[in-house]
């Protein structure tokens, strides 16, 4: 029958059977076709829309994670502050739901293990939250991982410390996280008079965040910019696989009667499906993972799966944006394809890239960066669109500059060896693909070099030094001695403790001048008296030669506290009163004198081990009787022995036999800004996450495109092609664009970094934190390379031709 | 036992593809020159009798040997390197390397022997101007006609000077104007190069290129020159 020869049938089907639809009913019609070819044709439309919805569900599951960040920050917050005592409440009177408290602090192979020591005051005790009975005496409820850690062999050395019996643990209401090392116990010896000792009522406390710092807030801008973008690239590098196979199948509709935008629809629909596949892998991933959220512990930082929630807003927009993501992507990447019927689908006479439109979108970024985003670190105020902006433009720009670069650079390849031949023409051919596939993490490492910079930079900024000296002491040991004597037995304790080389002790009082002349406050005249051999003298101070009974009159350095009454007690033969005063004025106990030795000298001061510079008298121990000291406090700076393992533990847990409430704090030469530090973490575990993404995306797409040329793997092979041969084939075009993007990168990295330090006022490049990103994403290449190895191998089959 | 003289034979050959026999007890043999066409039906089990011959899909029982080597005792590694250097391949639609020019994918198999590259470039030139595509020599497969295609595909087969020449349906993708053109170049080149070619099609006309034919039915092998089934 010719076209001619039409003859109406039953039913005539040239007839329109009902109104063509039109607008948005055209879009719903080709992309539900679409969609219906995605899983309609077959073992491999199912393959293409798998490897789609896992790829796309990478990037969901980590969206997801990014937009759980607010809920999991404020669930911490809010659990921190609902199991804060509010403390200043000592003059409270005592209730039946009153109790004392006290905080303990240590920490355990550099771990915090912090606690409240707790005494109820009446029979129904206000309870912590997490925590379902106030513990009795000698009674601890623990966190599940302070219980896990004492339950261990490495628990017995903490055990010592925390000598309670565990009656229960902590829920989830009274943690911050899962990993923290937490605990109540309950004493019978709090007393109010104890220093550190106070009365509550209640917990809670709402405490008011002091402001972000301004450049804290670039970094997050940065570091949010720099994470994310590799995930949006990668979900729009997923919805393109298999994009050949589909192509000969646009081919074909386009025989039947579609025409171009019809059959570009009917594209974006399959993209659509794996996309919608890609959010129910992404869901189920991050639900999965999140199980798992618990056992990821940097530096404290930590959160219980609960705390990993999505803002709903955040999810609406997440699953809005991807499958529209989709849609765009699919229509854009086909926007250069002529699809024609006969079979085949020719791309339109390639184009050579142009960088006229590529090169201004860093440019502008930049640009933006620097003339518009200001930090004042003054007032606070940070242009938050405007760097976000500006840092988006720049790193988009990289990835646009990027295909236009491989595509310059691997034109002008030619000869070489034949796996290099094979790469550098396949690259040559169709180098897209290629640069897609790692202008991910060309955008993460040159994110990463400008953060790198950044965080360099300004890391002096939030990290002070404390003016503490380690090569003389690594711990501090504060306790409150209720006597001489027992102070005396403590500093030789802390002396024949394991792994401890050196104790630099003090017992520290306060001594009362004898007479009657008060200071313009009413007391007493009093200065701080500080007992010690002459060992721990040479610590504190200069004082030339000393001997046992010899007492000196320290002067403090400049710009230390200038103590007024000590050169009015200080003289030679005057009597003093080793006793307290009240907050009267009035002096407490029995009147105790001692007279100070006529030899009494004064020496300058030398800031001890902690920086502290002392001031006041110095006493040997046998210039007077440590047992008659009013209310003294004992102080020990311990050397530790570096060759011994957890040296520092057992002198903690000396301190700890004497006095449960007993301050050990490892003494360090710098002290980092909390919120610095959470940031730089924060970012740390992001980096991971963002990075292993990458990795995966990289293998899925190495093995995309391999599926799609495992035809053509096959014949090669068929004749004689070693494996080796095309082993190295795909290694080289993975490593040229790699190589290629790399070097992007760096020099992305290092302007965009350059511009967000003259944001801050900062300049100077530590080449030190550039150098080893860009070899890790090398190394990342690798080992992407390196797994996609076994299915390279099982595809080198030459009996894959039977599949024709 | 193989046949006095043949350059490549078969004998018992057994291959099933899960419950699917697609080869059933089948023997053949080829001598150095000779052009045998291995005729029969779609899923009769033509190109599995190829893969087997030429080393790329071991037969579950049977054995293929070649001179004298036992192909099916080869390891992969031997039997690569057998195709690489004895064994030529034409297919049905050319599968050439897309991202290579004609004259790459004629080099391509010199190459792969060790042949430097502008050596086997100017072998490859000569194989294409032999099989009349000189022209297309620069260009790459996505660029040039199918029977131009088929035509650099012979060429790519018979460049490493290979002994055997296993070409399946390698006219089926053209019309017959050009596949009549490609068959004889093929044939004729083999001939003058002494080559055997086993040639798999369903076509008779492309099978009266032949100087013998077989069937291949359900996994049997017909010889029509000896009648035996």
């Amino acid at each position: 029958m010719t076209a001619v020869d039409h003859r109406p049938g039953p039913t005539d089907q040239r007839e329109p059977s009902g109104k063509a639809p039109t607008g948005l009913a055209v879009w719903f019609r080709d992309l539900v076709m679409g969609m219906r070819f995605a899983v309609g044709s077959g073992r491999e439309g199912w393959t293409r829309t798998a490897l789609t919805a896992v790829g796309v569900g990478l990037g969901v599951a980590l969206l997801l994670g990014a937009s759980s960040v607010p809920s999991l920050l404020n669930n911490r917050s809010e659990r921190s502050n609902a199991r804060t005592i509010e403390f200043g409440e000592q003059k409270a009177p005592r209730s039946d739901s009153s109790f004392l408290f006290h905080r303990v602090g240590s920490q355990f192979r550099g771990e915090s293990v912090d606690g409240i020591l707790l005494r109820p005051e009446g029979g129904h005790p206000v309870l912590p939250p997490g925590v379902d009975k106030v513990p009795g005496p000698g009674e601890a409820v623990v966190s599940p991982a302070l219980k896990k850690l004492l339950e261990s062999p490495d628990g017995k050395l903490l055990h010592d410390r925390l000598p309670y019996r565990v009656v229960g643990t902590i829920g989830q209401a009274g943690l911050i996280g899962p990993s923290e090392h937490y605990y109540y116990a309950g004493s019978d010896k709090l007393s109010l008079k104890d220093s550190g000792t106070n009365r509550a009522t209640a917990y809670g406390w709402r405490i008011q965040s002091p402001d972000m710092d301004p450049v804290l807030l670039v970094l997050i801008l940065v570091g949010c910019v720099v994470l994310l973008m590799p995930v949006a690239i990668f979900i729009a590098t997923a919805v393109r696989f298999g994009g050949e196979r589909r192509d000969r199948r646009l081919a074909a509709l386009r025989l039947v009667g579609a025409d171009n935008h019809m059959a570009r629809r009917i594209a974006a629909g399959e993209a659509l499906l794996g996309s919608l596949f890609g959010l129910i892998v992404g869901a189920g991933l991050f639900l999965f993972g999140r199980q798992f959220i618990g056992a990821v512990d940097i530096s404290s930082l930590n959160a219980f799966p609960t705390d990993l929630s999505p803002v709903p807003a955040l999810a609406v927009l997440i699953l809005l944006a991807v499958p529209a993501s989709a849609v765009a992507v699919t229509l854009f990447a086909l926007r250069g394809i002529a699809i024609e019927p006969l079979g085949v689908v020719r791309s339109a006479v390639p184009r050579r890239r142009r960088l006229w439109w590529r090169l201004p979108i860093p440019v502008i970024g930049l640009a933006l960066l620097a003339a518009f985003g200001t930090v004042d670190r003054k007032t606070g105020s940070v242009n938050t669109y405007l760097i976000g902006a500006g840092a988006v433009l720049t790193l988009l720009g990289l990835t646009m500059l990027l295909p236009w670069l491989v595509e310059a650079v691997v034109a002008r390849f030619t000869g070489g060896p034949v796996p290099w031949q094979l790469a550098a023409r396949r690259l040559q051919l169709s180098s897209s693909s290629a640069a897609r596939a790692v202008s991910g993490i060309t955008v993460a490492v040159a994110g990463a070099i400008a953060l790198q910079m950044l965080f360099t930079a300004v890391g002096d900024d939030f990290t002070k030094p404390t003016g503490q000296d380690t090569s003389r002491a690594q711990l501090q040991v504060m306790l409150p001695a209720r006597d001489g004597a027992t102070t005396e037995k403590m500093i030789d304790a802390f002396k024949d403790t394991k792994g401890v080389s050196g104790v630099i002790a003090t017992i520290s009082s306060r001594i009362l001048s004898a007479g009657q002349e008060r200071n313009e406050d009413g007391f007493p005249l009093s200065t701080s008296l500080t007992v010690g051999s002459c060992e721990t003298l040479q610590e504190i101070a200069r004082p030339g030669p000393c001997k046992d009974g010899d007492v000196f009159q320290i002067k403090g350095g400049p710009g230390s506290y200038v103590d007024e009454d000590l050169p009015k007690i200080a003289r030679p033969g005057a009597r003093a009163l080793l006793n307290d005063f009240d907050d009267k004025g009035n002096v407490l106990g029995r009147p105790s004198t001692w007279t100070l030795p006529r030899t009494i000298r004064p020496v300058d001061a030398r800031p001890d081990p902690t920086g502290e510079q002392n001031t006041g008298l110095f006493a040997t121990t046998g210039a007077v009787d440590v047992k008659k000291l009013a209310d003294p406090t004992a102080r020990a700076m311990v050397r530790l022995d570096p060759s011994v393992p957890d040296a520092a533990e057992y002198a903690r847990n000396t301190a700890a036999r004497f006095d449960v409430t007993a301050n050990a704090f490892q003494l360090m030469d710098t002290s980092d800004d909390r919120r610095f530090v959470s940031v730089r973490n924060g970012l740390l575990i992001a980096s991971v996450a963002t990075m292993t993404l990458i990795a995966a995306s990289m293998l899925v797409t190495t093995l995309e495109q391999l599926r799609e040329r495992r035809r053509l793997l096959s014949v090669l092979v068929a004749f004689g092609t070693r494996r080796g041969t095309l082993a190295w084939s795909v290694l080289w075009q993975t490593a040229v664009p790699m190589a290629l993007g790399l070097a992007l990168a760096v020099a992305g990295g290092l302007g965009l970094g350059r511009v967000l330090l003259g944001l801050t006022g900062k300049s100077g490049i530590a080449w030190s934190v550039v150098w080893p990103l860009p070899l890790f994403g090398a190394g990342l290449v690798l080992l992407v390379t390196l797994l996609s190895m076994p299915p390279l191998w099982r595809m080198m089959r030459a009996d894959g031709l039977r599949s024709e | 036992m193989t046949p006095a003289g043949s350059l490549l034979a078969a004998e018992g050959l057994h291959k099933a593809f899960g419950r699917t026999t697609a080869l059933d007890g089948v023997d053949f043999s080829i001598h150095p020159g000779e052009v045998v066409a291995v005729l029969g039906p779609s899923g009769s089990g033509k190109s599995t009798l190829l893969h087997c011959l030429a080393g790329i899909v071991l037969p579950d029982s049977g054995t293929v040997r070649y001179g004298d080597h036992d192909v099916t005792g080869m390891n992969d590694a031997q039997r690569s390197a057998l195709r690489r250097s004895d064994f030529g391949f034409v297919f049905q639609f050319g599968q050439l390397v897309p991202e290579l020019t004609c004259l790459e994918n004629v080099a391509l198999p010199l190459r792969l022997n060790g042949v430097k590259r502008k050596e086997a470039q100017r072998h490859a030139r000569e194989w294409l101007e032999r099989l009349e595509v000189e022209d297309t020599a620069g260009s790459r497969p996505g660029e040039v006609s199918g029977g131009q295609g088929q035509r650099v595909a012979v060429a790519r087969a018979l460049a490493a000077r290979p002994r055997v020449i296993f070409a399946d349906e390698p006219t089926g993708a053209l019309d017959s104007l050009n596949g009549e053109r490609v068959m004889t170049l093929l044939t004729d080149a083999a001939r003058d190069t002494n080559a055997a070619v086993v040639l798999v099609t369903h076509e008779a006309r492309v099978a009266a290129y032949s100087d013998r034919e077989i069937v291949v039915r359900d996994g049997k092998v017909k010889d029509m020159l000896a009648g035996l089934l």
